[in-house]
């Protein structure tokens, strides 16, 4: 069993499948990280994404770049209306996190519910076939889904470090995450910042939907399963810890698909769980790798204040 | 969550309506909206087995109104009340205990083998007659006295198909992968042990997760063994998925499956994937029956489609009938209906010719025989390929 083609395929199939599932579990550790919140919504969020571009693409018979466009256009207007809505409310009214959790529950069966009696409940794909052509590479079987799916995956992850690494609302958003208060002192909207961290993480959710349903079929309630996969990404890749998140996804997936080959294939479906258990119980800060030296500069880079905005070192002594 | 649907709500309407003509014109009194026969339906409105359940639901309503049409049960009408499983048992339970319990019914109809084993204590504790309609696992014939199914289980059908497999398309490998479920282990057991005692060799067994959304280990593992054919026992969502798999995977062997996965999607779905695919069916199909053809064109004429799952619809469609003609005879008698008056007299009857599932008997074993139909996509359609009796 264990030739080398059998695990290459294995690799490639399962890095290929895993593309989804780093975006999915991406937008869930964004939101954990910054708006301190478990994001269920954010299933609803993916059901929303996937049926705009299977009433786009598959019913209506327009292109898939027109499908993404109007999967974008309907996730970002969800995520406007739940973090305006609902979280910046539950904010203001200083509702436990207990209550947000359930809150966010709802809302993504609440939606389901809504698009099971919008589209029924028959499983649909993007696009007419599930079938994707394949060519050999070295007797690895590559569909020509995977290419594009592990460069859309890694394209929307590293604009994501880019955004995060070079651009002001990158930076305050790490702000925010680290303190919100005091990030709030120099001058952060931190709300605005709330608000873009769902609509970033919806918008990744409305890519991965895509990738996801053009090679799965997808039922309303689909989203709510494939958070399983995300929550426990996120947990064993360190909460808050957004790359640690993606690398866990991969592993997991790896790990999920290569175990046939040396556990009975029926307790396949326990490995998340106990992955999940272990991860909560051992390590539940997440599994941390050394740090890395940080230099002079990155050690003392400061955020520069929103203009017009006093920093705590402007103000007189009191 | 349960809720009343279809005709309960017409029948509410329907006793309101009376109450109101009563009360203006002295004629129908509300006692008349009593005499009505009632019994319950118990299927998935909404969840993700809705889209089956709807279906079945709507077959069964297109019968009570065609009975009612045609003069009710002995004169009178046949009512029929419609609660939401989900195809979940706590959501079944619930359901079941309010048809017993409230609406006080003789005999119930249901389906989807979880909900069927979860409501199976209340149909006995309460001596109230169980219909499993659908429900295919084998453990559904031991569940009880009062419990009965009126479709075949899956040890006729998938022992009807290994056999097949192995005799009449001479194969002698077979690979089996299942949904580790209670629809897929039961069924892939009784497929590896019949196709195992008529000589043939299972050559891989694979379970896959039903959350999975990846199979790749399984089928690689089932390549490597080399097989003459796959049975997939899996649901309408993953079965597709798993072949498309197969397919880019390099395995092209015949697939064969059962009765879930006869729908014509599959076919849109897997293209060119899914010629050679072979699957049961428990009943007649259109060409094989007037009464069929014209059911369907029914549902083209109503519904603008075919129904999901058209062999379950057809015995869902049924199933009304037989209630009825047990109504019909305890009423005849002048017996009582209770629970146990019911199974008597449907015991005593044995045998009923149904529209369109055709002869129908219900054996002491609480199960019934029925031809298994096999059909196979041939040039992108669904065609028989031969009938298993």
């Amino acid at each position: 069993m264990l030739d080398p083609i059998i695990l290459g395929q294995i690799g490639w199939t399962s890095l290929a499948t895993t593309s989804y599932y780093v975006l999915f579990a991406v937008a869930f550790s964004l939101v954990l990280k910054v708006n301190r919140l478990f994001n269920f919504t954010q299933a609803a969020a993916m059901s929303i994404a996937f049926y705009a571009a299977y009433a786009t693409v598959n019913l209506a018979g327009l292109p898939l770049i027109v499908g993404l466009a109007v999967s974008l256009v309907a996730v970002l207007l969800f995520s406007w209306l739940i973090e305006t809505y609902g979280f910046a409310i539950l904010r203001e009214k200083k509702a436990s996190v207990l209550f947000i959790f359930i809150f966010t529950f709802m809302v993504s069966e609440f939606v389901a519910y809504l698009l099971m009696l919008t589209f029924g409940t028959w499983p649909n794909t993007i696009f007419k076939t599930l079938l994707w052509p394949v060519s050999l590479v070295g007797n690895v079987a590559v569909s020509h889904w995977d290419v594009p799916a592990i460069a859309s995956a890694a394209s929307c992850c590293l604009l994501l470090a880019l955004f995060l690494r070079f651009t002001r609302w990158g930076q305050f958003m790490i702000a925010v995450s680290d303190n919100p208060d005091l990030a709030e002192l120099y001058g952060i909207d931190k709300r605005r910042v709330f608000l873009l961290a769902v609509m970033i993480a919806g918008a990744l959710c409305a890519v991965g939907m895509i990738l996801y349903g053009s090679r799965s079929q997808v039922q309303p309630k689909t989203s709510l399963e494939l958070m399983l996969f995300a929550t426990v990404a996120t947990i064993v890749g360190g909460i808050g810890n957004i790359w640690g998140a993606a690398i866990a996804a991969i592993a997991l997936g790896f790990v999920q698909n290569a175990s046939v080959l040396f556990i009975p294939s029926q307790l396949q479906g326990l490995l998340l769980y106990a992955f999940l258990f272990v991860a909560i119980i051992f390590f539940p800060a997440g599994l941390k790798l050394p740090e890395r030296k940080r230099t002079f500069e990155s050690k003392t880079r400061q955020i520069t204040p929103a203009p017009g905005v006093a920093t705590p070192a402007d103000k007189p002594a009191e | 969550m349960t809720k009343l649907r279809g005709s309960s709500r017409r029948s509410l309407f329907l006793a309101a309506t009376a109450l109101v003509a009563g009360l203006g014109l002295g004629g129908i009194s509300p006692a008349a909206a009593q005499d009505a026969l009632k019994f319950g339906l118990a299927l998935p409105l909404t969840g993700a087995q809705a889209l089956y359940g709807q279906d079945q639901i709507t077959a069964a309503e297109m019968a009570v109104a065609d009975i009612n049409k045609a003069g009710g049960v002995n004169g009178k009408k046949l009512e029929m009340i419609v609660l939401d499983t989900q195809a979940d048992p706590q959501v079944g339970i619930n359901a079941v205990n309010r048809l017993v319990r409230v609406e006080k019914v003789p005999v119930f109809v249901t389906g989807f083998s979880g909900v069927v084993k979860a409501v199976a204590p209340i149909a006995n504790d309460n001596k109230v007659v169980e219909l499993s309609v659908g429900a295919n696992s084998p453990s559904v014939a031991q569940l009880g006295e009062y419990v009965y199914t009126t479709y075949p289980l899956a040890d006729i059908d998938v022992t009807a198909l290994a056999k097949y497999v192995h005799k009449d398309l001479g194969k002698k490998r077979a690979a089996i992968l299942y949904i580790n479920d209670e629809t897929g282990t039961v069924a892939a057991d009784v497929f590896r042990k019949t196709f195992t005692a008529a000589g043939g060799q299972v050559v891989a067994f694979e379970a896959y997760d039903p959350k999975a959304t990846d199979f790749t280990g399984q089928i690689l593992k089932v390549r490597v063994s080399n097989p003459e054919v796959v049975h997939i026992h899996g649901l309408v969502s993953d079965t597709p998925q798993v072949i498309a798999q197969m397919r880019q995977l390099g395995l092209n062997q015949t697939v064969t499956s059962y009765a879930a996965i006869y729908n014509p999607r599959l076919i849109q779905s897997l293209g060119k994937g899914a010629e050679g695919i072979i699957v049961t069916s428990l009943a007649p199909g259109p060409s094989d029956s007037p009464k069929v053809k014209d059911y369907v064109d029914r549902w083209q004429k109503e519904k603008n489609r075919e129904p999901n799952g058209l062999p379950y619809t057809q015995y869902l469609y049924d199933a009304p009938y037989l209630i009825a003609q047990v109504f019909g005879s305890l009423v005849k008698k002048g017996t009582p209906i209770t629970g146990e008056s019911f199974r008597q007299e449907m015991l005593a009857i044995k045998t009923f010719d149904l529209p369109v599932t055709g002869k129908t008997e219900i054996l002491p074993n609480h199960t019934v025989t029925k031809p298994v139909y096999l059909m196979e996509v041939k040039d992108g359609q669904w065609v028989r390929k031969a009938i298993v009796e």
